[in-house]
């Protein structure tokens, strides 16, 4: 899916590929275009809160691309480190 | 071609078409007058100007985006990039004020210091700017630069900004003889001896960061991208890349470098004059603008006794160490967006935007006349200065945002 924001100011952009991202497709990319360089930051932001990665390419003069894409990664980082932690102490336990 | 992001396209190119070389121009014809002028000041605070538009354009640093995101999506960056900003001011204005009233308890304020009366005015110019922000997608000087990055919304915004700022100077006189006129401008060092205020203002500030860190953590999400390393650099010509890159590429530069450097220029700003400001030098604009046609509200009504971003000390002159700031603010802007190939001519196609940038502009305009400043002369200039306004304006700016993302999110 792409998505045009060209002219829209913060917060829009960041508000569009919220909208955007809730109602993509599995496994689909969002694409969003933006010439407003504060969404470079707002929107990556958005997009990691609902457990997408983000990469931004240049598009022409004063715009950019924002590839969004879905990343198999958890989203709760402590739940992460948790898990990691508890894998950690069985393979201990199991050695002993 | 924008150049940097890919590391490899990043050799200084600057777009050849009549609008940047007409810019620059006119750079040269105003540096010329300005930096030439008889008076000193007014050329140094253009290059101030001009170094606070590079600053704001090179690391996006929002105000209306620290209060806003923090609220609308737990996003804190801004923010805590901006108290560290104040805390470095803090430590520098409390330098020079140390200098300038070697004993507070004296009751005598620093001269040019931003400490403006703490009464009900505060707290209505505080909300009504922050739901004005919101609205209009940008503080104050945040309009500057982007009608310099070439936002015709900005312009827009302006418009109402100017329009807000003459009409409260109309009813200025109500604000005043009820409010502003019956209200003590507290500058803590009178209580509590200048080290004791500084370090409490450091504290609270540390507090602060902590506590937006705490909220930050509160919303689960993937950790943020990594940026792209420099390419490695072997020859002069590779470090010169990288350096202008550094300062130009398509990267920006980070939230806190941006308020470091800002901080540095408000703490060099007041050791010539006074901190930074700029809707002083707006509204004595908009007012000899209505002067033409007999409207002027200017000088207001006790503002000499006033210690803030005002357009009181002014006179009716077009050049002030305001103006020049903000016009240096425009054209610094502009400077570094075509330098880092970011300037466009850029406008919504909403329509339905263009009525809710005009009001977000007119209630920053009106909230900066009753509170005697922005989110840069009330806020960033005020709470090093030590004033207990800052603080107050701060929080009526937070619940303010707070009032402008409800009503955001109601808007088509």
């Amino acid at each position: 899916m792409r998505i045009d924001v060209r002219g829209e100011m913060c917060p829009y952009p960041a508000m569009k590929a919220k909208e955007a991202l809730k109602k993509l497709p599995a496994g689909e990319r969002l694409e969003l275009i933006t010439d407003h360089a504060p969404a470079l930051s707002t929107v990556p932001w958005e997009g990691a809160k609902l457990g997408f990665l983000s990469e931004i390419a240049p598009g022409g003069p004063g715009e950019w691309v924002i590839t969004l894409e879905k990343s198999s990664a958890p989203i709760d980082q402590r739940q992460a480190l948790a898990a990691i932690a508890a894998r950690a102490a069985e393979l201990a336990s199991g050695e002993a | 071609m924008q150049a940097g992001a890919t590391a490899a396209a990043a050799s200084p190119r600057l777009p050849a078409n009549t609008l940047t070389v007409a810019g620059a121009l006119l750079f040269i014809i105003v540096a010329a007058v300005f930096t030439g002028s008889k008076d000193f000041e007014l050329g140094a605070f253009w290059l101030i100007g001009v170094a606070f538009g590079v600053i704001v354009q090179r690391s996006r640093l929002c105000f209306a985006g620290a209060f806003r995101d923090l609220i609308m999506s737990g996003d804190g960056r801004l923010m805590r990039a901006l108290i560290i900003g104040l805390a470095i001011t803090t430590v520098g204005f409390g330098m020079l004020m140390a200098r300038f009233v070697p004993d507070p308890s004296f009751n005598v304020l620093p001269p040019g210091a931003h400490i403006q009366p703490v009464g009900f005015a505060t707290v209505v110019g505080g909300v009504l700017f922050g739901i004005g922000m919101v609205l209009a997608g940008g503080c104050v000087s945040g309009t500057l630069w982007r009608m310099g990055e070439g936002y015709l919304n900005s312009w827009v915004a302006m418009a109402g900004i100017l329009f807000g700022l003459w009409s409260a100077s109309k009813t200025w006189d109500w604000w005043y003889d009820n409010d502003v006129s019956k209200r003590e401008a507290t500058w803590l060092p009178t209580e509590l001896g200048l080290t004791a205020s500084i370090i409490l203002t450091l504290a609270v500030l540390a507090a602060a960061y902590v506590a937006i860190l705490w909220w930050e953590l509160r919303t689960p999400r993937l950790p943020g991208p990594t940026p792209k390393p420099m390419p490695p650099a072997f020859t002069l010509r590779d470090h010169l890349r990288n350096s202008w890159d550094t300062v130009f590429g398509g990267r920006g530069w980070s939230y806190t470098t941006g308020a470091i450097a800002l901080a540095v220029l408000s703490i060099v700003a007041y050791n010539l004059q006074s901190p930074l400001g700029v809707t002083g030098g707006l509204a004595l604009w908009a007012d000899n603008a209505a002067k033409v046609v007999d409207a002027g509200g200017l000088p207001l009504k006790g503002a000499d006794l006033l210690a803030g971003c005002s357009s009181a000390a002014a006179g009716a002159e077009w050049l002030t160490i305001r103006t020049t700031t903000m016009t240096g603010l425009v054209m610094g802007a502009f400077t570094a967006s075509v330098l880092s190939g970011e300037f466009k001519v850029r406008f919504s196609r909403n329509i339905a935007r263009y009525p809710q940038l005009i009001i977000g502009g007119v209630a920053m305009g009106y909230a900066s006349v009753l509170a005697v400043g922005c989110t840069i002369g009330a806020f960033f200039s005020s709470i090093p200065s030590l004033a207990l306004a800052g603080w107050l304006y701060a929080i009526a700016l937070a619940a303010g945002a707070f009032i402008g993302v409800q009503v955001i999110r109601r808007l088509p």
